[in-house]
């Protein structure tokens, strides 16, 4: 009799801990469902590159599910996503696409027109040509280059902020409910462009004439808005630069007598000695193109200009 | 009664060719308008109902109606082309927004239709096998060509040169078969989908290739110096795309420049309908803007009005068949007067040969009429089929 009694109790006790699981799985349900409700209503927004997401995500806040997909380490510009990464941008509400011909995968995969957005289309006129390179011909269509336009767009901050409304003007046609909650933020964000735009004035005031370099062609609207004397390398941060780099280098000093130079991140500490002995300092100017290790687009920016304008020094 | 009918029916039998030759003239007097009625209805239906949902369509100056047939029906005649600067145009107007189609290549025999996803969101059009388009290179197959060619994802498709004279020119694209649509009822079902730079790639305006800087073999340099670099025929540029190579398909020139067979514009509402119309109404422009609605409207007028030519015809003919008819009763009558005779001299009255003639008459008739019936059953069934092989394509 005791034992069924026991067995009876354990039963119960067995019954009720039952009970409380499927109490718990039923609530984790339901919040999930929740969960997952709020994030159907939520504007889906795909990017080519952090910059783009960083707006996008200042501007829609918590009514937008901003993703950037390219993997950290990699330039987005160069990336190029596998299927399963296109199908995902294929299926968002909007790609926000940075113009300039940036990001070149975007011409060689299918996605729908009608979801894109080319940030840049108020300044197209304004693109800066880069070195058409060699041109070569072969087959009908006759003589051609493969020469680029520059990309990095929002490196000149007055655009960035041009960039950031195309993208508030998007997310207001796809919730015009929500266009005015939109403008706010992006007005906000507009402040804060247009402050570093007008502190990197002054830092180009203050470098005007100076010579300066960079490690690669990346900067040429930073040189374009605030008259920045830079000439450019092609000069990788991980690479320790050949002979005939150098030697290149020694030939640009004769004619363009640069002390400081321009990097995407820091140089080996070879390269660095190096530039050193030769009177040249780096300074570090992310173009924060992918995800930074740490902090956002805003921080990234804010210490580019520091260790710019400390290095320029007080009177430059 | 029934006696009457099996002497009527013993006697069709006998006159085999007789009767066989009545029969198809009932039957053909009956069948043709009513087949011909089947299929201009279902043509309109069709042409409608496409028409109907595509507002509106911009293109080059020229016929509206091969404009419409090849955007609407991949139709084979090609209209004069227009830039991807006119997509780039609607979409700027704010008022409408574009779909690009490029409709000018086949493959086996099938029309490859370039455009963007949108156009699948625009038709309804669903992947039944497979995946939609991600990659350039690839293709997605109407179930019609996918059952045609017996072709699923995973298999390749070459397209075809434009003309077989064509040996200079540029070299067909294998493309990867990545899908199979479901079933539209639609001229897309005979349409191979490719995205519009894909269509470019056939075209050759972008391609890939050795990097041209960085080759070594001196055969495939004609000239070189600081500017430019000439390559010999010998440089193969890539017929198949695929993950290595993908990185080298590059454009010649702007994309805006780039030509399309025809844009389908999209307004918001019937204001920006309106708006848009208007913009084209210069005759200084090289591009115009039709509503499909009444371009097919128009054709279908012309239809109709052949039609009810026809159906004069008909009537004429027909009743020429069913004088003809009366004629070769009256013939048999005569020429069966010593077996009526007979019959009326083994006591039948005039009743029992009336009952007689009538019954045969009868059978042709019930007998066409089930011949008509069978007939006009096959072609309500299969009417979708023969109007895109017959009226359509």
């Amino acid at each position: 009799m005791a034992g069924t009694a026991i067995g009876d109790a354990n039963h119960n006790r067995g019954c009720t801990v039952r009970h409380g699981l499927r109490r718990v799985l039923a609530a984790a349900l339901l919040l999930f469902m929740a969960c997952s409700a709020v994030a159907a209503d939520k504007l889906v927004v795909f990017t080519v590159n952090h910059p783009l997401a960083y707006f996008a995500q200042r501007i829609g806040g918590d009514e937008v599910d901003v993703h950037f997909p390219a993997p950290e380490g990699i330039d987005p510009a160069f990336w190029m996503p596998d299927v399963s990464e296109i199908i995902a941008y294929q299926q968002a509400d909007l790609v926000l696409l940075n113009g300039a011909r940036y990001a070149k995968w975007v011409d060689k995969v299918s996605l729908p027109q009608l979801k894109l957005v080319n940030t840049s289309t108020a300044f197209q006129d304004q693109y800066l040509r880069g070195d058409a390179g060699t041109t070569h011909s072969h087959g009908p269509v006759g003589e051609h280059s493969h020469g680029g336009v520059a990309f990095t767009t929002w490196l000149d901050f007055s655009q960035a902020a041009q960039q950031a409304k195309a993208i508030a003007e998007a997310l207001a046609r796809k919730r015009p409910e929500l266009a005015a909650e939109f403008q706010r933020r992006f007005a906000l964000l507009e402040s804060d462009l247009l402050a570093l735009d007008s502190e990197m004035q002054s830092i180009g005031q203050r470098a005007r004439g100076k010579p300066l370099l960079a490690s690669h062609p990346v900067y040429q609207y930073l040189q374009r808005r605030y008259d920045l004397n830079l000439r450019s390398l092609m000069w990788e941060p991980d690479v320790v630069p050949g002979r005939s780099s150098w030697q290149g280098l020694q030939v640009l000093l004769r004619e363009h007598p640069a002390q400081r130079m321009l990097w995407e991140a820091e140089p080996v500490s070879e390269t660095a000695q190096r530039l050193t002995s030769l009177g040249i300092s780096t300074v570090i100017f992310s173009p924060c193109a992918n995800v930074p290790d740490d902090g956002d687009f805003l921080t990234v920016m804010r210490r580019n200009l520091e260790a710019l304008s400390s290095i320029l020094g007080p009177d430059g | 009664m029934i006696d009457s009918v099996y002497i009527a029916w013993r006697y069709l039998v006998f006159n085999k060719a007789r009767s066989a030759t009545l029969v198809a003239c009932v039957s053909l007097i009956a069948v043709l308008p009513f087949t011909l009625d089947v299929l201009l209805n279902e043509s309109e239906r069709q042409l409608l109902s496409r028409a109907e949902t595509t507002p509106l369509l911009v293109g080059a100056k020229g016929s509206a109606l091969d404009l419409v047939m090849n955007s609407l029906y991949l139709d084979d005649q090609v209209p004069e082309l227009v830039s991807m600067q006119v997509n780039d145009e609607v979409s700027e107007s704010g008022l409408a927004n574009p779909i690009p189609l490029y409709v000018r290549f086949h493959a086996r025999g099938f029309p490859i239709v370039g455009t963007t996803l949108d156009y699948f969101d625009f038709r309804g059009l669903q992947v039944r096998e497979g995946r939609s388009l991600a990659l350039l290179g690839e293709c997605v197959l109407g179930s019609a060509v996918a059952e045609s060619l017996g072709l699923k994802p995973g298999d390749r498709l070459l397209s075809s040169p434009e003309t077989v004279f064509d040996l200079a020119g540029i070299y067909p694209l294998n493309m990867n078969v990545v899908g199979v649509l479901e079933p539209s009822h639609s001229a897309d079902d005979v349409a191979v989908f490719v995205d519009v730079k894909t269509a470019w790639v056939i075209e050759g305006l972008v391609h890939g290739h050795q990097d041209l800087l960085k080759v070594r073999d001196p055969t495939l340099i004609m000239e070189r110096n600081d500017q430019n670099v000439t390559a010999t025929a010998k440089l193969t540029q890539y017929t198949e795309i695929d993950e290595q190579n993908i990185g080298s398909f590059h454009f010649h020139g702007e994309p805006q420049a780039y030509p399309l067979t025809a844009v389908i514009a999209l307004p918001a509402d019937a204001k920006s309908a309106t708006i848009l119309r208007g913009r084209y109404v210069s005759a200084e422009k090289t591009t115009q803007i039709v509503e499909p609605n009444e371009v097919i409207d128009g054709l279908l007028r012309n239809i109709f009005r052949v039609k009810s030519i026809i159906d004069s015809v008909i009537v004429v003919v027909g009743l020429a068949a069913l004088l003809a008819l009366v004629l070769v009763f009256a013939l048999s009558l005569r020429l069966r007067q010593r077996e009526l005779n007979t019959v009326f001299r083994l006591g039948c009255s005039r009743y029992t040969i009336v009952r007689l003639l009538g019954a045969e008459i009868a059978i042709i008739l019930i007998i066409s009429a089930a011949l008509v019936a069978a007939v006009a059953g096959v072609v309500s069934h299969y009417d979708e089929q023969l109007v895109r092989l017959f009226l359509v394509n």
